[in-house]
């Protein structure tokens, strides 16, 4: 299926044709069934190969599904721009989606035993989703007045036609699913543009996507099976990686014993992952004595709480602070990104646990992680202030929402796949991305180029 | 940790004056809301029976009298779930005539319902999915038993007929999502807030934006008053 000879790189080379075995494998048996040694077997591989990429079969699975998503995302991005009207622009996406799928029933079926890996993986099919909404939601910039159709209506539209695709994958009828694009356009512009414009859907053709190349074709996709997703191949949005990073001092490790038991436990589940610490594992890291771990914590899940706070409050200080520094909106943004960066790149083992452990540790942290992305929301919105009509008229209620969506999953991408230490890479990506819906792309391309 | 359920509810051993079956019934009902409370606490996946039946009161034993294994207890819960909750819709529904009444009555009972049970609720909505396929299976079965009821709708919709096939199957599965995405925000206690605009959702395709935002503006016709049942 996948063409490895043209790669490069050996490792990453190495590093597709497990996800891609995974892929397989999963969609096969499930979740539950799935082991390391199968998808070695499936892939010619040895198990030193795997471990050099993966730290265990659900970290494969999280990874996979990572590039999974950044792919649809990537793909639903293009699809989008190819296209100036809303409808078209659409269909283009739901024609896209639709097609990656037929072409590949292992991914889709994959994309529903992942599911069983827990909460990491349904919270990155979420932002996902909150993307897709966001798209959908759109549509009440076509009204004569925007606000006749309540904000949760895109939400469900976008869930319903997940749940439609959802349903026909798992009852094996992969072959049924470009009939279902008309249905879909046709539910999704209803609210919106009124039953004429829905049956109008419904009589256009189903499938047969068009191609949907950019007036300035960057790097040519091919056609059928992709290896999972290189920067290099991402959109123009959110592609660019300028080479060169800056190293950064170790500051956040203090002597104050609650403060060493945070750090133990970040590198103790840098280690063996949430589930598999234990106890001795944090005291050993933290060097302290097991007592003084009970003098501080009732458990690890205590532990983990207190860790995951301090760091978000850590976090949020750089970036509040960052931010207040400039009086320029835009200048603000790209400063408070670029400290959130340097942060996590500074910090691997806390990046590792905000960003990636947080979502399997317990429904606690699951919501504190939920507030944690919203409150970078208000930096954005700011944006919207004295903006022209016309641009406020394109932004919908949740492109804030979906933009921190956007940034926080490319972080977590690169985290899990292990190369935090070149997050701060992506820089003028996620600036250019972030700004671009309030200043227009030649704008923030021109801000996230700043030196 | 500390407060597993009391053992208060506990029927003293031996001497019962009930009959059998309503023990029996009274029991899977008790280790269906003794899983779905675990559940909540430590996620699927983690459960025991042990931690359902220490939750539950009972004795091992009485456990595989009931369920072949935690997958079945957790089948049976969101049978009983889905049993429920469509009975409650129809119920609902069914005292009014006009069918946006009819909507806003039956999305009325089951966001009560999902209110009401929070822990059977994510069990069935959200942990549903890392439950293995057969509950997967369930789950989307589940969501297709709402269907025909939206499918009435057709007749009273000046364009029934020509409407998007799988009009309903959008309409269900929008209802399910948002209060998917609500249950796992933590927002359980405001999903009955949502009622308006998931009539507003409901209707639109069916009577039009105007008349279906009238209707949720209207809201659902006199709750049943308590204990109706």
């Amino acid at each position: 299926m996948l063409e490895t000879e043209a790669r490069p790189r050996t490792g990453d080379a190495e590093r597709a044709q497990i996800v891609e075995a995974l892929i397989e494998i999963a969609a096969e048996r499930g979740y539950g069934e799935t082991s390391i040694e199968l998808v070695l077997e499936r892939a010619g591989l040895d198990r030193p190969a795997f471990d050099r990429h993966f730290r265990g079969k659900y970290d494969c699975f999280l990874s996979a599904w990572q590039e999974l998503n950044e792919e649809c995302l990537a793909t639903m991005v293009r699809a989008y721009e190819s296209r100036e009207e809303w409808t078209d622009r659409l269909r283009a996406v739901a024609r896209e989606v639709i097609a990656g799928l037929s072409r590949d029933p292992s991914r889709a079926h994959f994309g529903i035993e992942v599911l069983a890996a827990g909460d990491a993986a349904r919270a990155r099919r979420d932002m996902t989703m909150r993307v897709i909404a966001s798209l959908i939601d759109a549509g009440r910039r076509e009204m004569e007045d925007p606000e006749a159709v309540p904000h949760t209506t895109a939400e469900a539209l976008a869930g319903s036609a997940y749940g439609q695709i959802y349903s026909r994958v798992v009852r094996g009828r992969v072959e049924e699913l470009p009939d279902l694009v008309p249905q879909l356009m046709s539910a999704a512009v209803l609210p919106y543009l009124g039953i004429e414009a829905a049956m109008a859907e419904l009589g256009r053709e189903s499938a047969a996507p068009d191609g949907y190349a950019r007036p300035v074709a960057r790097k040519k996709k091919a056609k059928t099976a992709k290896p999972p997703v290189d920067p290099a191949e991402y959109p123009p949005e959110l592609a660019r990686l300028p080479p060169g990073r800056h190293g950064l001092p170790r500051e956040f490790v203090t002597h104050n014993q609650r403060e060493r038991l945070i750090a133990g436990l970040a590198e103790a589940i840098a280690e063996n992952g949430y589930s598999a610490t234990t106890i001795a594992h944090i005291t050993r890291a933290a060097a302290v004595s097991r007592r003084t771990f009970y003098e501080h914590f009732e458990s690890k899940d205590q532990c983990f709480v207190a860790a995951y706070d301090t760091v978000m409050e850590e976090l949020q200080g750089r970036v509040t602070a960052a931010f207040e520094e400039s009086d320029d909106w835009a200048q603000a943004i790209r400063a408070g990104i670029a400290a959130m960066l340097e942060f996590l790149a500074a910090e691997p083992n806390l990046a590792r646990l905000c960003m990636v452990e947080a979502l399997v540790a317990g429904p606690a942290v699951v919501e504190r992680y939920d507030a944690a992305i919203q409150s970078f929301v208000p930096y954005f919105r700011e944006g919207r202030e004295g903006r022209p009509k016309k641009v406020l008229d394109r932004l919908s209620p949740t492109t804030e929402e979906a933009l921190v969506g956007g940034m926080v999953s490319l972080i977590s991408r690169r985290i899990i796949a292990g190369r935090t230490e070149e997050l701060q890479d992506l820089l003028p990506d996620l600036v250019e991305f972030t700004l671009t819906p309030y200043l227009g792309s030649a704008e923030a391309a021109k801000i996230a180029k700043q030196k | 940790m500390a407060d597993r359920v009391t053992h208060a509810t506990r029927k003293p051993p031996g001497r019962h004056p009930l009959p059998r079956e309503f023990i029996t019934r009274h029991q899977r009902a008790r280790i269906i809301a003794a899983l779905a409370e675990e559940t909540v606490e430590q996620g699927y996946r983690s459960v025991t029976v042990a931690d359902i039946v220490g939750r539950a009161g009972i004795a091992r034993n009485t456990f595989y009298e009931n369920f072949s294994s935690k997958e079945d207890c957790f089948l049976a819960a969101s049978e009983f779930a889905v049993k429920e909750a469509l009975r409650r819709v129809v119920d609902a529904a069914s005292r009014v005539d006009a069918w946006p009444q009819r909507v806003n009555a039956g999305l009325a009972a089951f966001l009560g319902y999902v209110a009401g049970e929070p822990a059977l609720a994510r069990t069935c909505i959200v942990e549903a999915l890392s439950a293995g396929p057969a509950a997967v299976e369930r789950y989307e079965r589940s969501i297709q038993a709402f269907v025909p009821l939206f499918r009435m709708g057709r007749k009273v919709a000046p364009n029934g007929d020509s409407l998007p096939a799988t009009l309903e199957e959008t309409i269900v599965g929008g209802v399910f999502w948002i209060i998917y995405q609500r249950i796992v925000m933590g927002q359980v206690e405001e999903i009955e807030q949502l009622l308006p605009e998931l009539v507003e959702f409901s209707l639109t395709p069916y009577v039009g934006a105007e008349a279906a935002r009238r209707a949720a503006a209207e809201g659902p016709p006199d709750k049943p008053s308590d204990g109706a049942e």
